[in-house]
């Protein structure tokens, strides 16, 4: 295991009696890494952050996180990372700055707290009760206490999740920041424009198992290959007549015919016959777009199933 | 210990700005208070504010440790706070440690307010030991806040919180004496009542502040709840849970049995000793005491000789607080029950100087009826009922007379004070040897070893004496007796040790008392320097010149008339002594009806042949009055037609037919018999600081010494008896 690796998992296994929840994982998160964790409820991604938390036994293979094992070196472990659960909450009259000093009492390394503070846009609020404070503040608040102890790395699990979209860009925005301090993260997430946003790597985890893995680019790549063409006539198209070369590729039509909807690897050449194919049928181009996939596409693509459901 | 020091300063934090602790710990326990303060009458007595602040205690401690600890625990991780301390580098233990501390310091300060408003506006002592019953209640504090952490660790929801708390906190509320006495229950639901925790704790409290005892006595109650606490804070730490989402299974959930194992231990013991049971008994007859009562204007006679025509007395904490020449202005100040008394008389509880308590006085047609372990106790409340609160026995076994006495000393048993001789010293083949012969061959040994001292030698006397002293005797009994034609002969006891006898009591201050057959056995005595002579002479006249020396000494002179009147009425036939009413109230029925079955069946002598014996008697007695001797009331009840009740008043009938003031009678039944018991600072004598013991009469006992046995009221160590439940008593 070498220093540039945060986090190392070789074919883990976890089981509740019967159930296998993880069924043979293996990912390396590297120093300073952004690593995504994507998948369904019930795939499998809880239970694995929480083996690497050293919340839960695992049953069988190799983890190592920080170069402790997390079963056993519970503790040391513990003491070095930072965790931002989902839908935690703290007493409702307990002050901003308390709850800071409560959690830092708790560990061996220690930041400098009001410097935490000014950073996620607390200052002004580190003597407000807990309950006063807004959603997007809470969610702060919960990142300064996973914060507390400088911790090398970071689990976000569902960062962002219930949160409206303005707060979850202002989160987006920290989160970035973060990253910068050099700090390696594993976050969980539903959203795929988080991942896609935040991460430099994402693991696609379905049945307890990762069936894709690589940067959201090379993923959408691999995967689909394919961008999206879409042109719309202002009267309807043919289809029938398209030339011979073009038909082959998978296509659809709708708005009575007048919006064409194809699929190609090589979208600018298709763009350049469709342009033409539709002057020839004296059509006149209203609109064109061009679409790449999204992880959400591929992800149904590989799972059949959608993200949030 | 960070973790733990910032823990703790943050649930205290939080408690402070917590509104529903300052309710519930606060305002709540104190409105009860309050509440309770007012209908138990806390003001009037000092063991009901005790009762009162054992109950609020309860009533915090069950919803401090119940409420505050478990549902709260169950609370915070059902709004997913406790979820966020699953990832920092602790485990459950300062967080439990916190909680139990916060606890404690949110108790503490009602316990004092409550001390305070007892002590401030009802009067009530602060108790003896303010230091053991604080520790002690912190004991309580952690033990039921640990029980609160166990009860969070076994539930699985909110709902199943709630059932698993009424569950617990009901029947430890009902049945532990924090909402009624333990007392008034059945003993089936007492002996329940002894397999829950709070229970321990209540008595613990009561113990403390009524009983004066300190932590120390409470050893076993302190024991079982640290047990209970260590046990709960180490499955609390085990079984801690930090999310909703993580169920418990139905089988740890058991847990919580364990942690009231030692309680499963303790009631199991209690319900075979039963030994809770009757200090709960004992507590509720200090309780009983302690209601202060004012005797509002009526004749009061003291016992030394003054009498008050028209005065109050008051009582508070069992005691005799004050006695007022003339009726207080405004008796509603005093704080106290009142019982208007115009027209009524009041006396010291007397005294019987001489009685054996192991005899019936009778004779019983059923053989078992000898055998009943009870009797004693009976013929104490026989006493009591009868308005004689206190008994000298010269003569009786003595481990059962012993135990006699603790039964009515502890407060365990309701009846007349016991004094006990135990054993008799006398001469082998001396009175009263004779009788053990009459015992079933299966007891004589017993009573060899029992009932008398036979000494072979003066040093063997004193050693004796000493063995008695150290079992703790109340005096020495010697017997001086040759007998006489007619009645048997005994073989006197030698001179020398019986004065080693009387010697060896004298040395530590222990009061001796002489059975004496005439005059000559009279002077032996006094020359002794015993102090009281009992019987003086039935055969001849005791001579000026040993009067004299009696009266030098300061010799007690009883003359027991009742028993010589027996045994001349046994032998002639009469049956009258049974006729008397107070004696049926009291007297077993098949005692009294196998007497006058054998008095009637038996041959009759003439009742002339007994005329000598009672004249010499009572000419002994009034050459003894007019000596000005210290007369003392002896009945010798347990003898043929001497039946233990009301002796004392029946002798001072016969003392007052034969020429004695009713004035000096009652004086001989109280002061005299409590200075030759050498109790008088304690009883005898209505004066402030004596136990308030005495009888409360609806005649004048000086106009007519038998208006003694019209009694209104008595009233023992404070208690305003329940006459008619005497006899009615649990079993010692």
């Amino acid at each position: 295991m070498t220093n540039s690796t945060a986090i190392s998992v070789e074919d883990l296994h976890k089981s509740y009696g019967d159930f296998e929840a993880v069924r043979g994982i293996d990912l390396q998160v590297g120093t300073g890494e952004v690593f995504g964790l994507l998948g369904p409820n019930g795939a499998g991604k809880t239970t694995t952050i929480e083996i690497l938390e050293g919340l839960r036994p695992r049953s069988s293979g190799r983890v190592s996180v920080l170069g402790f094992d997390p079963a056993v070196q519970t503790r040391q472990v513990k003491n070095r990372i930072g965790v931002c659960l989902q839908a935690t909450n703290l007493p409702d009259k307990m002050k901003v700055h308390e709850a800071l000093d409560l959690f830092d009492a708790f560990y061996d390394r220690h930041t400098d707290k009001d410097k935490l503070l000014s950073r996620l846009q607390l200052t002004e609020k580190k003597d407000a009760l807990y309950k006063t404070l807004s959603g997007g503040q809470k969610q702060r608040v919960a990142l300064a206490l996973a914060l507390v102890n400088e911790p090398s790395l970071l689990f976000l699990d569902e960062p962002t999740t219930g949160l409206d979209p303005q707060v979850r860009h202002e989160i987006h925005g920290l989160i970035q920041e973060l990253r910068e301090d050099h700090r390696s993260i594993l976050i969980t997430t539903h959203y795929i424009e988080e991942a896609e946003r935040l991460c430099d790597r994402v693991a696609i985890i379905d049945a307890g198992k990762i069936i894709e893995l690589g940067s959201p680019r090379e993923i959408q790549q691999r995967v689909l290959g394919h961008t999206l063409v879409e042109v719309t006539t202002n009267e309807p198209m043919q289809v029938e007549r398209l030339p011979e070369k073009l038909r082959d590729e998978k296509y659809s039509v709708c708005d009575d015919g007048r919006t064409l909807s194809m699929q190609s690897s090589e979208p600018a050449a298709l763009i350049v016959e469709l342009v033409k194919w539709i002057d020839q049928e004296n059509l006149r181009l209203v609109d064109i777009h061009m679409k790449r996939p999204t992880l959400e596409d591929v992800f149904i693509e590989l799972t059949g199933k959608r993200l949030r459901e | 210990m960070r973790p733990y020091l910032a823990q703790i300063r943050m649930s205290l934090r939080l408690m402070l700005r917590d509104r529903s602790v300052l309710f519930f710990s606060y305002l709540f326990p104190l409105s009860f208070f309050f509440i309770f303060a007012q209908t138990f009458d806390a003001g009037k007595s000092p063991a009901a504010m005790a009762q009162v602040i054992a109950m609020v205690v309860i009533i915090g401690v069950l919803g401090n440790g119940f409420f505050g600890a478990g549902m709260r625990t169950v609370l915070d991780r059902e709004t997913n706070i406790l979820r966020r301390f699953k990832v920092a580098p602790i485990n459950a233990a300062p967080i439990i440690a916190a909680s139990i501390v916060s606890g404690l310091v949110a108790f503490l300060p009602t316990v004092f307010l409550f001390l305070f408003f007892g002590n401030a506006m009802y009067h009530a002592p602060l108790p003896h030991s303010v230091l053991s019953f604080l520790f002690f209640v912190c004991i309580g504090v952690i033990a039921f806040r640990s029980f609160g952490m166990i009860i969070a660790a076994v539930v699985n929801s909110q709902q199943e919180a709630q059932i698993l708390i009424q569950l617990l906190y009901l029947p430890m509320l009902f049945l532990s004496g924090a909402t009624f006495p333990v007392s008034i229950m059945p003993i089936w639901l007492q002996n329940i009542a002894q397999f829950l925790p709070a229970t321990y704790l209540f008595e613990g409290m009561q113990s403390i502040m009524i009983g004066g005892e300190s932590i120390r006595a409470n050893w076993f109650a302190v024991f079982a709840l640290l047990i209970t606490f260590a046990v709960a804070m180490f499955v609390s730490v085990k079984l801690f849970r930090w999310e909703k989402e993580e169920k418990i299974s139905n089988r740890a959930k058991l847990w919580i049995l364990a942690v009231l194992a030692p309680f499963f231990v303790m009631g199991v013991y209690q319900a075979k000793t039963q030994q809770n049971v009757e200090r709960s008994r004992i507590l509720t007859r200090n309780a009983m005491r302690n209601r202060a009562t004012l005797y509002n204007s009526a004749k009061i006679i003291v016992g030394n000789g003054t009498v008050i025509p028209n005065g109050s007395v008051l009582v508070r904490n069992g005691k005799i607080a004050e006695v007022f020449q003339t009726p207080p202005s405004n008796p509603k100040s005093l704080n106290a029950d009142i019982v208007e008394s115009s027209g009524k008389t009041i006396i010291p509880g007397l005294i019987d100087m001489h009685i054996h308590i192991g005899a019936p006085g009778g004779v019983y047609e059923d053989q078992k009826r000898y055998m009943d372990p009870l009797a004693g106790d009976r013929r104490l409340a026989a006493y009591l009922y009868s308005g004689i609160t206190a008994v000298r026995s010269t003569g009786d076994f003595l481990d059962s007379s012993l135990k006699l006495r603790k039964d009515i000393n502890s407060g365990k048993y309701l009846g007349a004070e016991l004094f006990t001789c135990g054993p008799l010293f006398t001469a082998e083949g001396g009175h009263p040897t004779e009788l053990i012969k009459t015992f079933p061959q299966s007891m004589q040994q017993t009573a060899k070893e029992q009932f008398v001292r036979l000494p072979k030698s003066p040093d063997e006397a004193r050693q004796q004496v000493d063995a008695l002293k150290a079992a703790g005797v109340d005096c020495i009994k010697g017997v001086l007796e040759a007998g006489s034609a007619g009645w048997g002969l005994f073989n006197h006891l030698d001179p020398a040790i019986y004065a080693a006898v009387i010697q060896e009591a004298a040395k530590d201050n222990l009061p001796s008392a002489t059975h004496t057959g005439n005059a000559a056995d009279v002077k032996e005595a006094a020359d002794a320097g015993t102090n009281s002579v009992e019987h003086g002479s039935t055969l001849d006249l005791i001579p000026q010149s040993t009067f004299a020396e009696l009266k030098q000494k300061n010799i007690g002179y009883d003359p027991t008339l009742s028993v010589f009147e027996g045994t001349a009425d046994m032998a002639s036939g009469n049956v009258e002594l049974l006729n008397r009413s107070l004696l049926q109230q009291v007297g077993p029925a098949d005692l009294l009806s196998g007497t006058r079955a054998l008095i009637e069946k038996s041959k009759k002598r003439p009742a002339s042949e007994f005329a000598p014996m009672l004249e010499h008697s009572r000419q002994n007695l009034l050459a003894a009055y007019k000596t000005g001797l210290t007369l003392i009331t002896g009945s010798d009840a347990g003898n043929m037609l001497v039946i233990h009740g009301p002796t004392v008043q029946h002798e001072m009938e016969l003392w007052v037919k034969a020429g004695i003031p009713p004035a000096v009678a009652l004086e001989a039944a109280t002061y005299n018999a409590a200075k030759v018991l050498r109790m008088e600072n304690r009883i005898g004598s209505i004066q402030k600081g004596r136990d308030a013991t005495l009888v409360v009469l609806d005649g004048d006992p000086l106009q007519d010494i038998t208006n003694t046995e019209r009694i209104s009221q008595v009233m023992f160590r404070g208690e305003r008896i329940s006459r008619s439940d005497l006899f009615d008593q649990e079993n010692p």
